[in-house]
């Protein structure tokens, strides 16, 4: 039979990890909360709040008290019809791995069901609401996670949020000539369709124009 | 010595794609390295924002052309959670199914392409041989070679085929007997050992802290595995154990390493698909009309705004994850912003670095150990 982690293991690892968060930062600003998957496993995991001026504390607690040592995301989410506090908004996901260094030619062979207090696995969600504005900017983890690095530069090469103190940030994906100031996802970047007469008479599309044609992007 | 850079790439066999890799280098040795990234990048996410939560499943394929079932999986989990829809069991365990197989398919061509790489053209013509077998079967499902659309929202497409348990039991165990064949032809070359072994040390802590994840961290002596650590589907179910390699040195593990704990996955999923064939509910060898409650549960196909999705998943080249934001167009029917974490995308500016101190000859060498695809790293 495959080994897995237990609903039991995982509950309990979500209220160790609840308790602890708001024991050090109740009052901050900073909100915690065990939530549930939907789909079939309904495993729990813990969804922070937190705003921008106290995420380097907390991102240095996590990583060193919460042992949370993997970054697996980082998404801009643009919201042009937001409220005037929510224009942007960026959501980090963490693991916590129970991973470390081996010695040679020894392997360490975890079973699930015998894994306890923190190292059962664990996944964070931070949300970070910014106010509208042209320049959202968030404080970088770079230092605090190095697998933040490429997520950071994603994130601004796309979206457009800017992570203060990062180090050697550049385009990844677009273009390094790129204009400056053009993040396509953002939402005044509207996808264009082809309609069928268009098509019709340039189906090579030699003619067609983007629609933000003249503008600056 | 005078130092200079060199350009590798982004036609290069070294790249398995399209990149970049700028090496600083003191004669033989590299001293700095840069990764370059972009070539494809088509703009998946922006797309996805002008599709249903159906019709996104296609782009998820085209991600990676060499393990789609897996991405398409990876995306499937997350709109189950946005959507919160459930899944038949039957369902659940013919995605196993297909996602086994489809890393057998996915190690084969890592194999394959990795083979030449270190001088042996024998093993790419062997792998194709038998990747073949499991597109057949692959195609028997999904309709099509390489990119199947085939697992649905609440469910999967179809259901399998008459006849389809019986010829994966047929071809999982020749392939069993075969993994055995290619070790006995890789274990004794002394090329393969004299290129693998004692090249690109990585250690556990140091990858997952660079975000590095799946068979390469498993290759340093940890059994970590996102099937058991973060479960879904059945694996829980199933007869199998994660595959791990102990490490070489106190650096870590090397490229054999590697190689090895991707040759030990290969056998844990021939087990896997072994074991869930007799295990399905329904039985194997029946075959339920599409839409049948067995295999397709209705799901909502519109999301609120402030709902999320979030799916982790072990794919082929690690944990591969999507995050979805409900309430886009249509009230909801589009996703407002769909986001995709491809394990190679962080892993490949990591692999750059760990290449530092060795020599230029050890670059295809390294950097084919840790199965680079480019679809998914520029989405």
């Amino acid at each position: 039979m495959g080994t897995s982690i237990t609903l039991e293991q995982n509950t309990s690892a979500a209220e160790a990890c609840l308790e602890a968060i708001n024991g050090r930062f109740e009052g901050t600003g900073i909100t915690a909360s065990i939530e549930h998957h939907s789909n079939a496993k309904k495993y729990a995991f813990i969804r922070l709040n937190c705003p921008p001026q106290h995420w380097l504390a907390l991102a240095k607690w996590m990583r060193h008290e919460l042992n949370v040592n993997y970054c697996s995301m980082v998404t801009g989410t643009h919201f042009p019809d937001g409220p005037d506090e929510r224009g942007w908004e960026v959501a980090y996901h963490f693991l916590r791995q129970p991973i470390e260094d081996q010695k040679p030619n020894t392997y360490n062979v975890m079973v699930a069901e015998e894994l306890k207090g923190m190292d059962i696995p664990m996944e964070f969600e931070v949300f970070m609401p910014l106010p509208q504005g042209d320049t959202p900017s968030v404080p970088s983890i770079q230092s605090i996670w190095v697998g933040a690095d490429w997520n950071e530069k994603e994130t601004w090469d796309l979206v457009g949020i800017r992570f203060e103190g990062h180090e050697n940030m550049h385009r990844v994906l677009n273009p390094h000539d790129s204009p400056e100031g053009f993040h396509p996802l953002q939402k005044q970047h509207k996808l264009r369709y082809h309609d069928h007469n268009e098509m019709y008479d340039d189906p090579q599309g030699f003619m067609r124009k983007p629609a933000d044609e003249g503008r600056v992007k | 010595m005078a130092q200079m850079w060199i350009t590798m790439g982004p036609q290069h066999p070294m790249t398995h794609g399209l990149w970049t890799l700028r090496v600083k280098v003191d004669g033989e040795t590299v001293v700095d390295t840069e990764a370059e990234l972009g070539y494809i990048h088509r703009g998946v996410e922006k797309i996805c924002e002008a599709r249903d939560f159906t019709q996104v499943t296609p782009y998820c394929d085209r991600l990676c052309y060499v393990s789609a079932m897996t991405w398409a999986n990876s995306y499937i989990y997350a709109a189950e959670d946005l959507l919160e829809a459930d899944v038949p069991e039957r369902a659940e365990y013919i995605r196993l199914i297909s996602a086994e197989l489809q890393r057998l398919a996915s190690h084969l061509m890592w194999l394959g392409a990795f083979g030449p790489d270190i001088g042996n053209l024998t093993l790419m013509t062997w792998c194709m041989r038998d990747r073949e077998m499991f597109l057949d079967l692959l195609q028997e499902l999904g309709g099509s070679r390489m990119h199947y659309n085939y697992p649905r929202v609440g469910g999967v497409k179809r259901d399998m085929p008459i006849g389809f348990a019986d010829r994966v039991i047929a071809k999982t165990k020749l392939f069993e007997k075969r993994i055995d064949e290619y070790e006995m032809m890789l274990d004794e070359s002394t090329i393969w050992l004299v290129r693998l072994q004692g090249v690109g040390y990585a250690n556990a802590a140091e990858m997952v802290d660079a975000g590095v994840s799946g068979p390469n961290v498993r290759a340093a002596g940890v059994n970590y595995d996102v099937r058991w650590a973060h479960p879904y589907s059945v694996y829980d179910e199933v007869d199998w154990e994660p595959a791990v390699e102990k490490p070489t040195s106190v650096k870590g593990a090397d490229c054999y390493d590697r190689y090895r704990v991707r040759m030990e996955e290969m056998r844990q999923s021939c087990r896997m698909v072994l074991d869930a064939l007799n295990k399905i509910p329904g039985g194997m060898n029946t075959n339920y009309a599409s839409g049948d409650e067995m295999i397709l549960t209705k799901a909502p196909t519109r999301a609120p705004e402030g709902a999320t999705g979030f799916s982790n998943y072990e794919c082929t080249r690690g944990a591969s994850q999507f995050y979805i934001q409900g309430g886009g167009e249509g009230r909801g029917k589009n996703p407002y912003r769909l986001s995709i974490r491809s394990p190679m995308f962080i892993t490949i500016p990591f692999v750059a670095k760990t290449m530092i101190g060795y020599k230029i000859a050890d670059i295809p060498a390294i950097m084919g150990s840790f199965d680079p695809c480019i679809g998914e790293t520029d989405r």
